[in-house]
């Protein structure tokens, strides 16, 4: 079971986390050993190259993939402690996700997508809570559309839209404008950006885009599964 | 070809023009063989479909063929020798017995019913008596246990014969071997159990166990009486190298007043052989049926790996392949792997009677012929051949028609797709192709013909059934918890196989349930509504002079009363002057000319009829000879008021008008005679009298059949409560084979189902691990999946249901005219039975998707 937040203390704080896969060719080592913190409202980039494992470490703090080694505590929780039943609800409570390839329900209309998490924590005005948060992302008109009928952008904006929904205090983001054209994405980002300001949540963004990552207030560079470097953006920048 | 995949065609991929059809077929076959290369993973459906249906078609066909051949190769054994010619009432007389004894090897052999009776006369049973001479058998020889020549079981000495009895004979007198019995006035001794008898008649109802007496014996019973119902069997073996039918044609000309019928081993065993094919091709259309439902599977798992092949297809047609020779290479496929499936399914046909062959031992007279039956075989394969097209070449079309940017597109909403005319008419040909193989070859087309028009209603009324499914479903206001309303989504979403899995398992489903709804209204037709008016037993053979004496003993009874009438015996030979045999006769009405019948004579019309043409002659009517016949029978062999029927009695012929035409209720289980002649014609004719006798069941019943077969021991009463519970357990054989039947449809049903919910696993992997990201628990996400197949059962149930019940009561009031009564358990049954099938292969779906590792599946591309 998951218990209300600690508010003392990182909202995520990962020790020396690995991930060994099997793979065909033996074992092979995704994460080598992490410890990060974020704390709460905090904005990161998490950048680096195809396979440094930065994935691997969203689907880690998600509590999608077990560590092999270390551990993870979001929200006051040691992941490691909670079963599988334990970490969905963890992320129904805490975590939205919103990834490049959208991954919303193909039956389901863009009303009932947006309003799956919160119907999941027993909401009874999920409904209208979801069509408020479509129309904070520009889709008020769009409620009753099916994902096969939302252009690209338009289907990220409805993924936004649900992963803010039920208030989260950490919204993970894998690369969500890698399959937008430029000015989409933009858009797409101003809206994430506007809503982790609306609701004080932290954001963990994996990017490739350095503007992007520039709008974050820390950038954490991982490569090989490690991470090699660490900045914190200035002050000008973050007001971006 | 569309200009534009003509502009393809020049393009760098095969080097291969517009215009050379030969290049391109060419090219068709490599590229169906480096896909095949891939595997056939996503054909096992397609391939179990296939063989399924191939299996049963080529098994039964095989099987049928291996009863058949065994029947024809003991044709002596069951005739009992190379030619029979049979008597019925008369004894042959001394120019006739010459003649049959000049012609070879005679044996003669004269069957009755009779009573058995215990020596205190308080156990008795109906038998069929069979009394042989020394020559019997011809062929093959008779096992007795223990094991004595069938002479010395018989042989008579001061006064006592022996006997040979069927086990059944044994257990209702409670006889031992060596105890003594009476059948008339004849004392027997039981010697021996027939184990094993060659000519041993095959029938589902026999009204008594078989006693083998010598003929002495018979004439010491004092049963042959004038008029009483014998039939005298003279079986000849032939010198080597006669031939049968000369033989038979010889015999008729030297007799032609004889009567007698005579069979050659050629058609020894005709009802047999009838019996046997008919079974054969009702087993042989639920083959067809299996196939049927497995054709959905092979168009599912068709239209599923063409939809795998997308992003291959529109790369081809990117790199200059027409759509014409896309299309030739997946149908080069499908035809290869349906060659693979139809093997597959011919060899375990092929071995299925050798399977089935220590099954059927002892409950057929004739031994399996085991061998390789080339057209059973040859059918199954053409069927399964045929099914293939019909059910793959509009998927294959559909796909191969779209270009490659729909293709792309295409696995949310579906683009409408045209299917080409040329597709269209090839498939329309390949099922008309089918129902015509089903016609063909089928001993009885009308039937088959029956069975293509409700194979086509059946299909399109659960198509119809399942498309309404879907748009109910559609249009349900949405539930507000999500797992109802994923459950729910998942019904009518646009590939939904939700009308394809109601049409599959529903067809299965409803032939099951018309099967126990007909079995049903059987079983409380014959077991109260029949009983309830029944006689408690029918007497026979009662001589005209004993019939003083029988209404005396009746009257005696308290509460007993009986109805009797004349019976003689007779067969139809000529319809308005034309023999039988040259007559176009319809099938239900064939059995009455297919032996003798009895006959009647009344002054006013029987009980339980209505005349319904024409009109009764007077009470006092004396002129030339008139019938009342049979309405039913009448229409099926054409004959209207003022024909004429001649019937053979005792090899004299008599020539009748039709005066009326009654309509017969036989299910009053009253006395009644198809054949009924007006008074003045069969008086002096030897004859006996049939009585019904009314009187409650239990010591009163007893009592009266008691007195009278004690008093009149040439007469034998029919009890027909046994005749109608043994009716009610050939109705519950019948019952369980048609079952059996029907499971066959219900597996490829399920085979289908098993298909779609494979098809469906991508999609539920997927809605589980985005739902799990989302926060929902397992628990949530298995009830949506098991609400999802629940309501598909329930839905696909309460159609098999209605459908099963329409059918069932159509058969019910149309076809057997009884009255209908609603049975609530099988339905009942059918329903938890496709729900639980149904949540059954849902729930090992879900299993898979529950226990799916989301990281994998959420990784950018």
């Amino acid at each position: 079971m998951t218990s209300p937040p600690a508010t003392a203390g990182p909202l995520v704080a990962l020790d020396d986390v690995r991930l060994t896969l099997a793979s065909a060719a033996g074992p092979v080592d995704i994460l080598r050993g992490i410890s990060l913190t974020i704390m709460a409202g905090e904005t990161v980039a998490l950048l680096g190259p195809s396979g440094s494992g930065k994935s691997s470490l969203l689907m880690v703090l998600a509590g999608l993939e077990r560590p092999s080694a270390g551990g993870v505590r979001l929200a006051g929780h040691d992941l490691a402690a909670l079963d599988e039943d334990g970490l969905a609800r963890l992320r129904r409570h805490h975590v939205g996700i919103v990834f490049q390839s959208f991954h919303l329900i193909p039956t389901m209309n863009a009303l009932e997508n947006v309003a799956i998490p919160l119907e999941l924590a027993g909401d009874r005005g999920a409904l209208a809570t979801a069509g408020a948060a479509l129309e904070r992302v520009g889709l008020g008109h769009r409620l009753t559309h099916y994902p096969g009928q939302l252009s690209g952008g338009e289907q990220q904006r409805v993924a936004i839209a649900r992963a803010f929904a039920a208030g989260p205090q950490l919204l993970l983001a894998d690369e969500p404008t890698g399959n937008l054209d430029g000015e989409t994405g933009r858009a797409v980002m101003d809206r994430l950006f506007a809503e982790h300001a609306r609701l004080g949540t932290a954001l963990l963004l994996i990017t490739h885009d350095a503007e992007l990552a520039a709008r974050c207030e820390r950038e954490i560079v991982l490569a090989d599964g490690r991470i090699v470097e660490e900045r914190q953006a200035a002050p000008r920048r973050r007001a971006l | 070809m569309s200009a534009p995949s003509q502009l393809v065609d020049r393009g760098p991929l095969a080097g291969m023009r517009a215009g050379r059809p030969r290049s391109q077929i060419t090219y068709a076959f490599r590229l169906a063989r480096r896909e095949l290369r891939g595997g056939v993973r996503g054909f096992r459906i397609f391939l179990a479909c296939l063989v399924l249906g191939v299996t049963a078609i080529a098994g039964i066909g095989s099987l049928t063929e291996a009863v058949v051949a065994g029947i024809r190769g003991d044709a002596r054994l069951l005739l009992g020798g190379d030619v029979s010619a049979r008597l019925v009432y008369r004894a042959a007389d001394e120019a006739e017995r010459r003649f049959l004894a000049d012609s070879g090897t005679l044996s003669e052999v004269a069957k009755l019913r009779a009573m058995a009776r215990s020596l205190d006369g308080g156990k008795r049973s109906l038998i069929e008596l069979q009394a042989v001479d020394s020559a019997y058998p011809l062929y093959g020889g008779v096992a007795l246990m223990p094991a004595l020549p069938l002479a010395t079981a018989l042989s008579g000495d001061g006064g006592t014969f022996g006997a040979a009895a069927e086990a059944g004979v044994a257990s209702r007198l409670g006889l031992k071997l060596g105890e003594r019995f009476r059948i008339g006035d004849a004392e027997l001794e039981l010697r021996a159990i027939i184990e094993h008898q060659p000519d041993a008649a095959f029938g589902g109802l026999a009204f008594g166990p078989r006693i083998i007496v010598s003929q002495a014996a018979l004439a010491a019973s004092g049963l042959i009486r004038p008029g009483a119902l014998v039939n005298y069997e003279y079986r000849l073996k032939l010198p080597t190298g006669a031939n049968p039918e000369s033989w038979a044609s010889a015999a008729r000309a030297a007799f032609p007043e004889a009567g007698w019928q005579i069979r050659g081993a050629a058609d020894a065993s005709p009802s047999l052989q009838r019996f046997i094919e008919r079974v054969g091709f009702f087993l042989d259309l639920a083959g067809i049926t299996a196939l049927l439902v497995g054709g959905i599977g092979i168009g599912n798992a068709v239209a599923g790996y063409v939809a795998s092949k997308t992003t291959a297809i529109a790369t081809l047609k990117c790199l200059g392949a027409s759509t014409r020779v896309i299309f030739a290479a997946y149908l080069i496929q499908i035809l290869a792997l349906a060659l693979v499936g139809i093997a597959g399914g011919l060899l375990l046909g092929g071995v299925a009677p050798a399977l089935v062959a220590p099954l059927l031992s002892g409950l057929l007279p004739a031994e399996l012929r085991l061998g390789l039956y080339p057209l059973p075989l040859a059918i199954a394969a053409l069927s399964g051949l045929l099914t293939v097209l019909v059910f793959s070449l509009w998927p294959l079309a559909a796909i191969g028609q779209i270009p490659p940017g729909a293709l792309f597109r295409d696995s949310i909403a579906p683009a409408r797709r045209r299917v080409p005319p040329l597709v269209a008419a090839t498939t329309i040909m390949a099922a008309l192709a089918l129902a015509e193989l089903v016609v063909l070859t089928a001993p009885d087309r009308r039937v088959a013909l029956w069975y293509v028009g409700g194979a086509i209603a059946a299909f399109a009324l659960f198509r119809l059934a399942g498309a309404i499914i879907v748009a109910v479903a559609r249009r349900l206001p949405r539930p507000a918890r999500p797992v109802l309303r994923l459950a729910l989504a998942n019904l009518h979403r646009p590939d939904a196989p939700t009308a394809r899995i109601v049409l599959s398992l529903g067809l299965g489903l409803s032939v099951l349930a018309a099967v126990a709804l007909v079995q049903g209204n059987l079983a409380v037709e014959v077991e109260s509504r029949l009983a309830e008016h029944a006689p408690a037993d029918f007497i026979i053979d009662i001589q005209p002079d004993q019939l003083a004496g029988f209404a005396e003993i009746v009257r005696a009874i308290p509460g007993a009363s009986f109805a009797e009438v004349p019976m003689l015996r007779g067969r139809i030979t000529r319809l308005n002057g034309t023999p039988v045999e040259e007559a176009t006769i319809a099938p239900e009405a064939q059995w009455a000319l297919r032996s003798d019948r009895g006959l009647t004579y009344a002054a006013e019309p029987p009980a339980g009829s209505r005349v319904v043409a024409g009109s009764w002659w007077p009470g006092d009517y004396h002129g030339p000879p008139l019938v009342s016949f049979d309405a039913e029978l009448a229409h099926g062999m054409g004959l209207k008021l003022g024909d004429t029927l001649t019937v053979n009695l005792l090899g004299r012929e008599i020539t009748a008008t039709i005066a009326s035409l009654r309509q017969i209720d036989w299910a009053r289980l009253g006395i009644n005679f198809a054949i009924v002649f007006a008074p003045g014609t069969l008086e002096a004719a030897p004859q006996t009298h049939l009585a019904a006798i009314y009187v409650a069941p239990g010591d009163a019943e007893e009592a009266l059949v008691r007195q009278v077969t004690e008093r009149f021991p040439n007469v034998s009463a029919i009890p027909v409560r046994e005749g109608l519970a043994a009716v009610a357990r050939v109705i519950a054989t019948i019952g369980n084979a048609l079952r059996l039947v029907a499971l066959i449809t219900l597996a490829a049903g399920i085979l289908v189902l098993g298909g779609a919910v494979a098809a469906g696993h991508r999609r539920r992997v997927y809605d589980s691990v985005v739902l799990k990201v989302l926060g929902a628990t397992r628990g949530t996400i298995a009830a949506a999946f098991l609400i999802e197949h629940g309501l598909l059962g329930l839905m696909t149930a309460i159609v098999a249901a209605g459908i099963g019940t329409l059918a069932a009561y159509a058969l019910v009031i149309g076809a057997m005219h009884s009255e209908w009564v609603f049975l609530p358990a099988p339905l009942a049954m059918i329903l938890g039975l496709a729900v639980v099938v149904t949540l059954l292969l849902g729930f090992a779906g879900t299993w898979h998707a529950l226990g799916a590792k989301p990281a994998a599946y959420l990784r950018n591309e």
